[in-house]
């Protein structure tokens, strides 16, 4: 925690990047392959490639689908999963299903929703991100939500906690630590359904626009796109590190308190 | 209320009344039966300590009269009515404070919780939890984390927490058991003086024998498996109590005595005659 660490934690976070970048950038600089252009050539097309009418007409859109289909998935998610981890009976009725759906691979369901919800509107995409987003969720809530303290429960019986106190101060805060778990899973499989409900019939978006670089055999653009998306992961999973470190303080605490007796 | 709750008891109104309880515990084809018949009372400001063998159903009892565990047979009543829920009046310390404490609320809002749920105002609210602290001496605690404390002081939290709630009864269940010898020793001269500070009705759960008779004004022994009341051991030692006089008194050791033999009896499965 010591300020002096700080400039060694940066060394050490950035240094192995900074070396992947000098070994593309050094063993690129001479090739003439026309899939593997040289990383000055794709740096240069960056800013040519994502001028402002790619960022509002594609990335933008794309960002709010994930962001519609994440929260869609989060507030369903914990919802249901709050219900089925607080009663056994639903829980023995749901598992089997549950672990069905789980098997199976999000990306599958892109053509199955495609088939009701169109190939062409925004509608499947949010729908193909949003449930594939909801089974980590759902199922680490459940599991949160089972796992929850007795004595927690008896003594919020015992102080007559109502129900919204009990659901919000005690259920929802007990499993938010596993709540995390499974929105942080979910975030980078949205972001991979985001590109991939996107390769089916969509003119725009990132994930599109991607396919269309690479189907022009614009490749340079193509490499423009991926490391954008790249970038984009980066900034999303360091927003939800962010969030975390914030909500979730208590339980580090705990945690080390407990390391430490 | 003052010193002289011991002399006032006799006439002080019921607070709690057992009157013969019974829990039988049904699963997997068998049943136990845990408590059998379990009658007595207790009166306003009184405080009373259970202790039994253990595997006694002690736990049993004190969640049966909390409303958290459904009886089988038998009726508790509260102030007159009859428990069939967690009750209004009725705050429980439990002996796992490192679970009872909810760690992702400051100490403040861990006693203020339950507070807010009665729909106290805020500047009601606060004074209250200040006093509960300052009672119990934490005061410069308040916006600590609860695993940011010893166990003992997360106990003390607990212990503010239920005197906050201002209940009718105050029920303990082995609240010290976990804890070590020097910190149990002051937690119990803590209980004896928030006990006669603020003149409320405290049930106390415990195996130790020593620590039931330092504490109370009456203890209840139970009996072994399927629990009955052994007998009703009135405490008559002086108000004022401390650790190394009380302890070391001759009455003291009688009654100490006197109970560990009951207990002796107790483990032997020995039972008064209506069982």
């Amino acid at each position: 925690m010591k300020i002096s660490e700080l400039p060694r934690r940066a060394l050490v976070a950035l240094g192995l990047p900074v070396v992947l970048i000098a070994l593309w950038w050094l063993l690129s600089a001479k090739s003439t392959s026309f899939f593997w252009p040289p990383l000055s050539t794709i740096v240069q097309a960056f800013p040519q490639t994502w001028t402002a009418d790619p960022l509002v007409h594609d990335v933008l859109p794309s960002l709010a689908r994930l962001l519609g289909g994440y929260l869609i998935a989060l507030v369903a998610g914990v919802a249901a999963g709050t219900a089925i981890g607080s009663s056994r009976t639903l829980r023995a009725l749901c598992e089997p299903v549950l672990e069905f759906f789980r098997a199976v691979p999000p990306p599958v369901l892109v053509p199955v929703i495609a088939l009701f919800a169109g190939y062409t509107g925004s509608t499947a995409k949010v729908i193909t991100i949003a449930l594939g987003c909801l089974w980590p969720i759902l199922l680490n809530t459940v599991e949160g939500v089972r796992s929850l303290d007795e004595v927690l429960r008896d003594t919020a019986r015992s102080y007559r906690l109502g129900r919204v106190a009990t659901f919000s101060h005690v259920v929802l805060r007990g499993s938010s630590p596993r709540i995390a778990t499974g929105a942080r899973q979910a975030l980078s499989i949205g972001v991979i359904l985001m590109v991939i409900s996107e390769l089916f019939g969509a003119s725009r978006g990132l994930g599109a626009a991607i396919v269309q670089f690479q189907r022009g055999f614009a490749i340079p653009q193509m490499w423009t796109g991926i490391i954008l998306l790249g970038l984009l992961g980066v900034a999303l999973s360091g927003l939800f590190r962010l969030v975390e470190h914030r909500t979730l303080a208590w339980y580090r605490g705990l945690r080390q308190a407990e390391r430490g007796v | 209320m003052n010193g002289t709750t011991a002399m006032t008891t006799n006439t002080a109104p019921i607070t709690l009344s057992v009157d013969g309880l019974a829990k039988t515990y049904e699963g997997h084809g068998r049943s136990v039966e845990a408590v059998r018949d379990l009658t007595f009372e207790i009166r306003r400001g009184e405080l009373v300590c259970i202790v039994g063998p253990s595997g006694a159903g002690k736990t049993t009892l004190l969640r049966c009269i909390a409303g958290l565990l459904e009886t089988s047979g038998g009726q508790i009543r509260l102030d007159g009515s009859p428990v069939t829920g967690p009750p209004a009046g009725m705050a429980v310390v439990f002996q796992e404070y490192g679970r009872s404490l909810f760690p992702w609320l400051t100490v403040r809002k861990n006693v203020e919780l339950p507070l807010k749920e009665k729909g106290l105002g805020r500047a009601v609210r606060t004074a209250k939890v200040d006093a509960a602290l300052e009672a119990v001496g934490l005061r410069d605690n308040a916006e600590s984390h609860p695993w940011q404390l010893s166990g003992g002081m997360q106990q003390r939290v607990a212990i503010a927490r239920a005197v906050a709630y201002e209940p009718s009864v105050l029920l303990m269940d082995e609240p010290f058991a976990a804890v070590d010898a020097q910190t149990r020793a002051d937690l119990e001269d803590l209980v004896r003086t928030l006990w006669r500070q603020l003149g409320v009705t405290v049930l106390f759960v415990t195996h130790d024998i020593d620590e039931s008779v330092y504490l109370a004004q009456r203890v209840l022994v139970l009996s072994n498996r399927p629990t009955v009341v052994l007998e009703d051991v009135r405490v008559d030692l002086p108000d004022d109590r401390n650790q190394l006089e009380t302890r070391s008194s001759s009455r003291f050791t009688e009654i100490r005595s006197h109970v560990y033999g009951l207990i002796q009896l107790a483990k032997q499965g020995h039972r008064p005659d209506a069982g």
